[in-house]
């Protein structure tokens, strides 16, 4: 088990060094996409200013509270889109076109493969906007640091990471049947922009949508607010954790059945 | 006796697609209908393998060449039967079997397109977990059947296609696979190089009695490296055997043209063709074109009985080549 994970880690390191070599290969491509994301986190920080700063407060959180729900909603979100964006391939065009046969035709797990094809860089926006709202938080005495919150903040963001992945393996395997998937994963994935706000503020079927289909609430809200008000951590992270694993279960369990139903392409 | 590397046993494919009408009208009755279409792809198709083999799987486009592929490296799980490879079910046991076999599809790759050729070859060493020795001695020997030193440093995307293939056909045996797939691998590629890589193939096959299985469109790579031939059409199995008997079952026709000094006038022609009624004798430009069955008369029996009435300057004889035999097996079954 450990020789297997061991490999596996080896692995990893050899594909993403290969994956960030292939994108420095155009040097023009890697620059122009660097200035691009840097316009783009840019913008956003601007517009996320622009936006609080008309709220001072909202459904009893203050300005300096609703951005630590927003940072904190950033992180497990961009974990999830650094390491797992190629899913979005599988759920757009890698099953209708046939070109997931490559995957079926190496000695190596299936799910490993597809995610270590690529590493999202973009994610780092949305990592550094969750870190540096977090820090300030810290630094403005919004949350207090204990060791203990230091661990359940680093088990909710795993877990919170898990649950993104899960919604977008789900819907990126229903593409074993349905082909291409995108606009449902587009869907869901929008949804969880949801996430970033107090779940308060929304209509009754979006807040239990949140909770239970789609339970990107469970990613930050109801975890950030515990931190919040000081609440039993326990229980909300162990929720966070049981549905994390729920959801993991489901949609592995979907991709296996769906890898079986795989009908790859004529050539 | 030697083992058996690849058996199939009855097995069935079937797709199941909802049914398409034809025209916006038909495009919205296609979404709320919910009429399916099936088609078998492979049909109760049976064969056995041995090691060592090379086999051609030859059929029209179309025919489940690719099916039949895919279910034996592990992507298609069939609808009924079983197929083994190296005594296992390849959909059930993907990753066991992906390290027994090696896969080249003409018209993919599997090497990084972005990187340079010897990436690819240091990252296949770590999937297939090969030691640096057999690394080494594999790589050495690839560099000389295949040539691929000369461009191992380029980048992938500037290779020619038959560079590519050279440096595919490598990529899919670094880790010594037992069977070895080729899906078309001399699609699109000029003379020289579709005879380094049939070279290449043999060569392989001798040294590590890899067992091959090479589909084709162009059946003159079979000639030159297939002792046994299975022909597919419609996703049934219809021809299983060797070349050799192929052509003795299918090609016994056989032409002889002779060139004449002279033509014969129609009186002489028609007196011929009466005297030979066994044999089809027409005439085409400046020669008599004679067409017989080898199992009735011997191409000496011909020459000698022109000779005796037409002046020749020269003789040639056309066997049936194997692209008219199978042309007439797509076309007319198997029956003929």
């Amino acid at each position: 088990m450990m020789k297997k994970i061991g490999r596996y880690l080896r692995l990893y390191r050899i594909f993403v060094v290969q994956y960030i070599k292939s994108t420095m290969q155009s040097k023009v491509d890697f620059f122009i996409g660097l200035g691009g994301f840097l316009i783009s986190q840019g913008a956003g920080m601007v517009f996320l200013y622009l936006v609080f700063e008309q709220i001072p407060s909202m459904q009893n959180w203050n300005l300096e509270q609703m951005l630590f729900i927003y940072g904190f909603a950033q992180i497990p979100r961009g974990i999830d889109h650094l390491l797992t964006d190629n899913l979005w391939m599988v759920s757009w065009r890698m099953i209708i076109r046939g070109t997931f046969d490559k995957y079926m035709l190496r000695p190596m797990n299936l799910f490993f493969q597809i995610v270590c094809e690529t590493v999202q860089m973009d994610a780092m926006g949305e990592l550094l906007v969750g870190i540096v709202l977090v820090v300030r938080a810290l630094y403005k005495g919004v949350v207090k640091i204990t060791p203990l919150g230091v661990l359940f903040f680093v088990i909710s963001v795993t877990a919170g990471s898990v649950i993104y992945t899960s919604v977008k393996l789900f819907f990126a395997s229903l593409a074993f049947w349905v082909k291409d998937t995108s606009p449902f994963l587009t869907t869901a994935y929008e949804l969880s922009d949801f996430a970033k706000y107090p779940v308060e503020i929304y209509a009754k079927p979006i807040r239990i949508v949140l909770m239970t289909v789609l339970p990107f609430a469970f990613v930050a809200y109801i975890p950030a607010t515990y931190f919040l008000i000081d609440a039993n951590l326990w229980r909300t992270i162990g929720a966070e954790c049981g549905i994390a694993l729920v959801f993991w279960f489901i949609s592995y369990s979907l991709f296996q059945k769906g890898l079986t139903v795989y009908e790859s392409a004529g050539n | 006796m030697s083992e058996n590397v690849i058996e199939l046993s009855n097995v069935k494919k079937e797709f199941v697609t909802t049914k398409h009408y034809p025209g916006f009208k038909g495009a919205l009755k296609g979404l709320f209908s919910r009429e399916t279409e099936c088609k078998t792809a492979v049909d109760n198709v049976s064969f056995e393998i041995k090691r060592g083999e090379m086999v051609g799987y030859i059929g029209s486009n179309g025919a489940g060449k690719s099916t039949t592929i895919k279910i034996m490296s592990g992507i298609l799980t069939p609808t009924a039967g079983t197929c083994l490879v190296n005594g296992i079910e390849p959909y059930y046991n993907r990753k066991i079997n992906a390290g027994n076999i090696g896969v080249v599809f003409g018209q993919r790759t599997q090497l990084w397109w972005d990187l340079p050729l010897s990436e690819t070859y240091t990252v296949l060493k770590e999937i297939y977990e090969v030691s640096d020795a057999d690394y080494q001695e594999r790589m050495a020997f690839f560099r000389e059947v295949l040539d691929i030193d000369s461009f191992i440093h380029s980048t992938v995307r500037t290779l020619s296609l038959g560079q590519r293939m050279r440096a595919d056909l490598a990529a899919a045996l670094l880790h010594n696979p037992k069977v070895l797939y080729l899906d078309e691998p001399t699609i699109g590629l000029d003379i020289v190089v579709k005879d380094r890589i049939r070279q290449a193939i043999r060569e392989i096959n001798e040294k590590y009695e890899t067992t091959v299985i090479l589909t084709t469109h162009d059946l003159s790579d079979i000639e030159e490296l297939c002792q046994r031939i299975i022909i597919i059409d419609a996703g049934k199995k219809i021809y299983d055997g060797t070349l050799t008997d192929l052509k003795n079952d299918y090609g016994r026709n056989c032409s002889i043209s002779f060139e004449l000094k002279e033509l014969p006038d129609q009186a002489k022609l028609s007196n011929l063709q009466q005297t030979y009624e066994k044999f089809a004798i027409e005439l085409q430009d400046k020669s008599l074109i004679v067409n017989f069955d080898k199992n009735d008369f011997t191409v000496a029996d011909i020459i000698g009985a022109m000779m005796a009435h037409v002046n020749v300057t020269d003789v040639k004889i056309q066997e049936t080549e194997l692209t008219d035999i199978v042309k007439g097996i797509y076309r007319n079954g198997v029956g003929k």
